[in-house]
């Protein structure tokens, strides 16, 4: 018998940590939501599933999911179709999928799918990476972008893009194509502002810029989310106790807005503990990706985590007035069933990739 | 792949993964350095502009002061009434609330109206809403029996501003009234803050609009307190964080005296005129009293538009505070001030003698200006002309007169002059000069009109309070204090000594014994009150001629028209020889002085003098 039957992959780092973030999310959650019980309750359950599913993600050989990268990205290019032509729209935006008394927002398998597809497409490329390799990296992580933009849902389709360009980047994509891309993008930035974008994302930026400009209008998120988190101060308002969030001051406090409960109830300290546990992830998913058994591993470690980061800046700097507002949650705090199980997913694959050495043969 | 472009490969990972991992570690530094110049260095800015948000200040309304007479009555006092106020939050269904509160407590349409357009907003921000001011003591049983059927209503006190004699002391103690500019007494209070206002009095932020209200308004009032409500992002109230009790405002103890007052209101009757009187030791003012007057309970408490109206149209005028704007012309009450100018300036002294034909001849013109009996009285010196108030002798003085200094000697006993401490709207009336008549007429000053002031006809006008005044320095002998009407203490006194080198000691006894006879002699022209009270009086009675006219008979033509009529005033103080009160009575178209406006005088000085 081989000994892998007998062992559980499992890196406790990474365990402990999470079930330390996740159990903090939901106690933030309690206060962020104004003491919704069934809200905590059902987020409850869905800590408990991710953390099962990390598990038994964590378990096959990270050949098996080489081996089915492929089908994958068609399955979730699949249930995005599915999303488009029958899902409900909410707010404007087709987003979310039935699969009987679950929904699910199907952009979410995507940010899994896409760098796991370009790190088998990828992984056993000679270095450089060829000109034609390139173009079908590129035109993959465009029509995923482009199919989630289009939902709309700006924040998810500009992760997702960063996850496929993250693995592109360390399968080694020679710094001239870099540096060209980036010369391109600064010319084509008129066309995005003026075609790509939606009218009420253009005012976001402009708002950005200019938050005075409409106080009560278009820059409140932000005045409101920048008020809570500085009067917070060094040790919070207390549990609770945060007038910004309990009032109603703050939108959005579940979800998009929860660190600046955060920072309102638990002040300066809190947001240094918080943001030392994801750093601890991360260089947790660091190390895994450099002792990784191959490339393929190290490629979809880094790919996702990087991800993962990604994700969680792009939250704070929203939040702190450091970028234009996108919508997108705090990973593993604020509230929504499909970006925490997709979340707990990601994670299995990392300690799947990070925890299974190949065996020299014998 | 061999071993070597493994590793190649592997350090080519190594390397990008480190910079992007750095890049990451670079992100999160900046988002903690801008979390600390939130949350550390801008922390007293966020802090207050999180409070803004969710702090709601109202102003705490204070009771007023009362108002008080100089025995300890009272006369302006808080009464307290009830109100139904109700909670609207609580209030799902408006019609069946409305339907269960009719039988309990009596509702009108427009009650009901006013009710349902507000409730929905004020339910909304969990604010309070009258439903009815007023209760009667019938519909306060019937609700209390009932109250625990109404969770959502109760019955709170509110007060309202009561006078016992709302009508004899219009004038002087003037109304309160609701006011919407009271902002700037506590600025930290926003404007918007003022409609939530909790309030003390049932007629909402109230302001002393006229009176003694007015002039010590600040005092009454007292100060604002303040409660702060947490309110949330909808503009909902949720509780209440903290309340800073208000200042209560301080009584007031004034001079006045509701007996005296009461028989000054009681004696003048439905005459249009004024009554003032000083107590002379502390110049307190004891009499206010304007005829016609109104109700200040009404008018404080809310009247109705035909009501206000009708006091508005009237033609005598109740709104005029006739003892302290109108203006009278002195006529013959100003004749010991123009003895005391003759004296002073040597221009005749006591013993002075001349003979009164009955009229003045100007040398200048040979105009005629007559005296009040046809054929005189004879031999007349200073006392004489005093007793039988002779008009040749004083139009003879005059005519010597310097009219600027004549004006400023007046001038000087007050006329012309504003002389209340704390009067409210106090008029200061007119003292004719040279320089006035040319700029207002373009016409030069004559002898003649000097001759016309000798007996307080012409330009001269004082008003009442004026005259007052004026009796109580000829009473003290020139020792006297000016007159106001709160008691010393609230305000800082002023004694004054009236002074005149020419006009010594003996002088002064000498006017006294002269305006004594007036009234107590069987000369004088005022003798006919002589026997209406046991202590002696000094004074002098006056008529004012309205319509300059040269014989008796005519005057008998111009009597069929009221308004035409002479004004009827004296002057006098008492009990004699050491007189504690100065009184003045005016009394419009009241005809002759002495007999008129002099029993008014003497009740006045009776109700004081006997207390």
């Amino acid at each position: 018998m081989n000994k892998s039957f007998q062992r559980i992959y499992f890196d406790p780092y990474l365990f402990f940590s999470l079930f330390l973030l996740s159990t903090l999310g939901l106690f933030f959650l309690f206060s962020a939501s104004n003491s919704d019980i069934s809200l905590i309750l059902k987020q409850v359950v869905y800590v408990i599933t991710g953390f099962i599913i990390m598990i038994l993600v964590s378990q096959p050989d990270p050949d098996i999911f080489r081996r089915t990268s492929g089908l994958f990205l068609i399955f979730a290019l699949l249930l995005l179709g599915i999303t488009y032509l029958f899902g409900p729209e909410i707010n404007g935006a087709q987003r979310w999928v039935r699969l009987g008394p679950f929904s699910f927002q199907s952009s979410e398998l995507l940010k899994l799918a896409v760098p796991i597809f370009l790190a088998n497409f990828l992984f056993d490329k000679k270095l450089p990476i060829q000109r034609k390799e390139i173009i079908f990296s590129l035109l993959i992580i465009f029509c995923c972008f482009f199919f989630v933009f289009r939902q709309p849902d700006l924040g998810t389709a500009l992760i997702i893009a960063c996850s496929g360009l993250f693995v592109l980047f360390l399968s080694g994509l020679s710094w001239s194509f870099i540096g060209g891309s980036f010369v391109l993008l600064i010319i084509s930035s008129p066309f995005i502002w003026n075609i790509l974008l939606q009218p009420f994302q253009r005012q976001r930026i402009a708002t950005f810029f200019n938050p005075d400009s409409d106080p009560f209008g278009a820059s409140w998120n932000i005045i409101q989310s920048k008020v809570a988190i500085g009067s917070g101060g060094l040790l919070g308002k207390g549990y609770g106790e945060g007038s910004q969030t309990q009032l109603n001051f703050l939108p959005e406090t579940e979800t998009d807005f929860i660190f600046s409960v955060i920072g309102e109830e638990f002040g300066f300290l809190g947001v240094l503990l918080l943001i030392s546990i994801y750093l601890f992830i991360l260089l947790r998913c660091f190390y895994l990706a450099l002792s990784a058994r191959d490339r393929f591993c190290r490629l979809v470690i880094g790919g996702l985590s990087l991800t993962f980061a990604a994700n969680l800046i792009i939250n704070l700097c929203m939040v702190v007035g450091l970028l234009p507002v996108v919508g997108m949650p705090l990973p593993f705090i604020s509230k929504g069933g499909s970006s925490l199980l997709s979340l707990f997913i990601a994670f299995g694959i990392i300690v799947s990739m990070g925890t299974h050495k190949k065996f020299l043969p014998q | 792949m061999i071993f070597e472009e493994r590793q190649i490969e592997k350090n080519n990972f190594s390397s990008r993964a480190i910079l992007l991992f750095s890049l990451i570690i670079l992100g999160l530094v900046a988002v903690l350095i801008q979390v600390f110049s939130l949350q550390i260095s801008g922390y007293s800015d966020y802090q207050l502009a999180a409070l803004k948000n969710k702090n709601y200040t109202v102003p705490v309304q204070s009771l007023r002061g009362e108002i008080f007479d100089r025995n300890g009555k009272v006369l302006i006092k808080n009464e307290p009434t009830f109100d139904l106020i109700t909670r609207p939050n609580l209030i799902l269904d408006i019609d069946s609330f409305l339907d269960e509160i009719k039988p309990v407590i009596y509702l009108s349409e427009t009650e009901t109206s006013r009710y349902r357009k507000l409730h929905k907003e004020k339910a909304f921000v969990n604010k309070e809403l009258v439903l009815k001011k007023d209760l009667s003591d019938e519909e306060i049983a019937r609700f209390n029996v009932r109250s625990f059927n109404f969770q959502n209503a109760f019955i709170a006190k509110r007060f309202r501003r009561i006078s016992d004699h709302p009508d004899i002391f219009s004038h002087v103690l003037g109304y309160t009234s609701r006011s919407d500019d009271d902002f700037n007494s506590i600025s930290e209070i926003p404007r918007s803050h003022w409609k939530d206002a909790e309030l003390v009095y049932a007629h909402g932020l109230i302001k002393g609009r006229t009176g003694l209200e007015e002039i010590y308004d600040e005092q009454l009032s007292g100060r604002y307190g303040k409660r702060v409500y947490e309110m949330n992002a909808r503009g909902q109230l949720v509780q209440s964080l903290s309340l800073t009790k208000g200042e209560q405002g301080s009584d007031l103890y004034t001079n006045l005296d509701i007996d005296a007052q009461k028989s000054a209101a009681k004696f003048l009757g439905n005459r249009k005129g004024a009554v003032v009187a000083i107590d002379l030791d502390a110049g307190g003012i004891n009499v206010l009293y304007s005829s016609p007057a109104y109700s200040i309970n009404k008018l404080s408490n809310g009247m109705n538009e035909d009501e206000f109206q009708t006091l508005i149209d009237d033609p005598n005028k109740p709104f005029f505070n006739r003892a302290l704007q109108g203006r009278y012309p002195p006529a013959s009450t100003i004749k010991p001030a123009i003895g005391m100018y003759g004296l002073s300036n040597n221009i005749v002294n006591w013993d002075f003698e001349m003979k009164d034909p009955g009229f003045f001849t100007l040398p200048e013109t040979g105009r005629i200006f007559r005296g009040w009996r046809k054929g005189g009285h004879g031999k007349v010196n200073m006392r004489k002309a005093f007793l039988v108030s002779s008009n040749t002798y004083f139009f003879s003085l005059a005519y010597q007169a310097n009219i600027t200094e004549l004006s400023n000697y007046l001038s000087n006993l007050g006329f012309g002059q504003k002389v209340c401490l704390d009067c409210f709207d106090e008029d200061q009336a007119f003292v004719p000069t040279p320089e006035w008549k040319y700029s207002m007429m373009n016409a030069g000053w004559v002898k003649g009109d000097t001759v016309n002031l000798g007996i307080g006809q012409g330009y001269l006008v004082a008003t009442p309070m004026q005259l007052a005044n004026y009796a109580s320095i000829l009473a003290t002998k020139g020792q006297f204090v000016e007159p106001s009407l709160v008691a010393a203490g609230n305000q800082k006194k002023s004694f004054k000594t009236w002074q005149d080198k020419g006009f010594d000691d003996s002088d002064w006894s000498k006017m006294h014994q002269a305006l004594l006879g007036v009234i107590e002699s069987d000369f004088g022209t005022a003798r006919s009150i002589r026997d209406l009270k046991e202590f002696q009086v000094a004074g002098k009675s006056g008529t004012a001629e309205l319509v300059s006219l040269d014989s008796k008979e005519a005057y008998q033509e111009v009597r069929t028209s009221e308004l035409l009529r002479d004004h009827s005033i004296i002057i006098a103080f008492g009990p004699m020889p050491n007189p504690r009160y100065a009184v003045s009575v005016v009394i419009e178209n009241g005809e002759s002085g002495g007999a008129v406006a002099g029993p008014v005088a003497i009740e006045v000085l009776k109700s004081l003098i006997n207390e």
